[in-house]
């Protein structure tokens, strides 16, 4: 492995859309994982956001998240709809191909697995013309879905060439899942990679795993499930998954330090994880690169 | 072709029953108007409003909209003709736009139509629109909005038997699964197996429309072209004919020019013609497809009243 196949997320570093950009580029990444504020939120407008990105030389990953869609019905799906139109909207503008959707956390949302399916190949399609791929990620708090067993299951159902699954490691390692299942995803249908570790073993409750998710996230290397989270990228690796993978560390720490420092600890962590896997089938050529 | 059997309802949510009209944009209305009357198509009726032409043969109906906002880099005056839209035959239209937007198609923003008449319609790919027509029995929509042009026959006759056979479509590298779905899940088309084509030109995926009358071509890019700009649209039009080698001689009477070169070249299975207007080219598929009826056999009926 090598530092081409990793990027990071935004959402990773304090400050402004440009500062995190060329902290990103400083340590030698070529790609980046995008959240939907970093456009609605810049000072200057999305289209000044847009025009950071593509001055950086940074390929896009992708764009994060829409949330909450699936299974809802009347006015809520009507309007969720729409956000993930303008979503698909914003991935366009801002050269993403693919948009990671996040398994729902709504209490108004149907349990039925037919509605999910139904929900995201709806998305899926939407998202056709425009090329880009949705990544349905089982977020370890997911109402319904919070295995990434459970995502892939919807996937696999909806049979929809552009949906695949998202996986990652917070909440694989925090629900405690086991990797063996994984073997049986098909790995063309692995769309994406988000790594990250935390710093104690357990998250018993959904409200541990929401704290420790959004507050003290850690690089791969950092943690303490290193072996876990090695055997899992040993396992998408010797599966086949030829695709992206990002660091996505929502950490309260790292938000108060220079981007530098922190995008110095992603380089780190990129050569702790290439030192243990040894990515043994470079592909020709990725799809949607 | 097979027979097939069953219940049409099934596979065919939409009641899909042909092609109504097919559209092209274009800043060179004059240029495109002489080529389409090369290939067979006569001006039947002008907008009421517009710059918009509607031209015939046979059952088919293609549409020249002139206007500069009708695609985008349209106003240009050197501008390359563009296939713009398809109409689908639906059986009601209403129902089919309703169905396509659940399933996840987006509705069309509002732009400069060729018609005034209400059209439900869709994105498709790239710029271009899909809509769904199905007053196409007993009522033409042209009628709305077009008037007669005079002297003109308004139902003339196809050349060698033409009608439409399909579109062929571009798609980018590795895309064909995702168009594969676009259509099966919106409007029922299924995959023909791997190794069945049609015509001269035998690569890509073909779709069978879900009422066995028309057929849409994906083509991705070739391998090892990376350099070469490949944008998603719509390229050409196929034309089905029960006699390649009778059309291509009553086409090329008429002055259209076929490409014969080696890997290409007119044969009983199909004939490509040349590229004209910077852009745009017919291919020809052998096809014993019966011609849809005509849009307004009532009308044409009228019009022979003294």
């Amino acid at each position: 492995m090598n530092i081409d196949d990793f990027g990071v997320d935004t959402i990773t570093f304090a400050g402004s859309l440009e500062a995190k950009l060329a902290a990103m580029r400083g340590a030698g990444f070529t790609q980046v994982m995008l959240s939907a504020r970093d456009l609605a939120g810049h000072p200057e407008g999305p289209a000044a956001a847009i025009a950071a990105v593509k001055a950086s030389g940074l390929r896009v990953t992708g764009l994060q998240v829409l949330r909450d869609f699936e299974g809802l019905s009347g006015h809520l799906h009507a309007y969720k709809v729409d956000m993930a139109k303008a979503m698909l909207d914003m991935c366009r503008a801002s050269g993403s191909k693919l948009l990671l959707v996040c398994s729902s956390t709504s209490a108004h949302a149907s349990g039925e697995l037919d509605d999910r399916v139904r929900d995201l190949q709806k998305l899926a399609t939407l998202a056709i013309p425009y090329g880009i791929r949705i990544a349905y990620e089982a977020l370890s708090w997911g109402k319904f879905v919070n295995q990434y067993t459970q995502a892939w299951e919807v996937v696999d159902r909806a049979d929809v060439a552009n949906l695949g699954l998202a996986v990652d490691s917070f909440h694989i390692l925090a629900t405690g899942s086991a990797l063996d299942e994984l073997e049986f995803v098909s790995p063309d249908k692995i769309f994406f990679v988000q790594l990250s570790d935390f710093m104690w073993r357990d998250t018993p409750s959904p409200q541990d795993r929401i704290d420790t998710a959004r507050h003290f996230r850690v690089f791969p290397g950092e943690g303490v499930h290193s072996e876990k989270l090695v055997e899992l990228v040993r396992l998408l690796d010797h599966m086949g998954y030829a695709g992206d993978y990002s660091f996505e560390v929502f950490n309260d720490d790292y938000v108060q330090l220079p981007q530098a420092a922190v995008a110095e600890r992603a380089r780190r962590s990129v050569r702790w994880l290439s030192q243990r896997v040894s990515r043994h089938s470079l592909p020709l050529k990725r799809r949607g690169h | 072709m097979t027979i097939r059997e069953g219940n049409p309802e099934s596979s065919n949510p939409l009641g899909i029953d042909g092609i109504e009209f097919v559209e092209f944009a274009t800043s060179q209305p004059q240029a495109l108007g002489n080529l389409l009357q090369m290939m067979g198509f006569v001006p039947v009726a002008r907008h009421r409003s517009r710059e918009v032409t509607l031209y015939r043969q046979g059952g088919m109906n293609l549409i020249v909209n002139a206007h500069p906002n009708a695609l985008p880099g349209m106003a240009s005056p050197d501008a390359v003709p563009a296939l713009s839209a398809m109409a689908l035959r639906v059986r009601d239209s209403a129902y089919a736009w309703q169905h396509a937007i659940d399933m996840g198609a987006w509705e069309q923003t509002p732009r400069v139509s060729a018609m005034e008449l209400n059209i439900p319609g869709i994105h498709g790919v790239g710029d271009t629109l899909i809509y769904f027509v199905d007053r196409y029995r007993d009522f033409s929509i042209y009628d709305v909005d077009f008037v007669p042009i005079p002297g003109a026959e308004r139902h003339p006759p196809a050349l060698a038997g033409l009608h439409y056979f399909g579109l062929v479509q571009s798609v980018s590298a590795d895309r064909s699964d995702d168009w594969i779905d676009f259509y099966r899940r919106l409007f029922g088309f299924s995959v023909l197996p791997e190794g069945q084509y049609f015509g001269v030109l035998p690569k890509g995926t073909l779709l069978e429309s879900p009422c066995h009358s028309f057929y849409l071509q994906l083509i991705e890019p070739p391998p090892g072209a990376d350099d070469i700009v490949w944008e998603e649209s719509l390229v050409r039009i196929g034309l089905g004919t029960p006699d390649v080698l009778a059309a291509v001689r009553a086409l090329q009477s008429r002055g259209v020019a076929f490409i014969d070169h080696k890997s290409v070249q007119p044969t009983d299975k199909g004939a490509l013609t040349q590229v004209y207007l910077g852009g745009v080219t017919f291919e020809l598929v052998v096809s014993h497809l019966q011609p849809p009826t005509l849009a307004a056999p009532a009308g044409a009926a009228r019009e022979q009243r003294p």
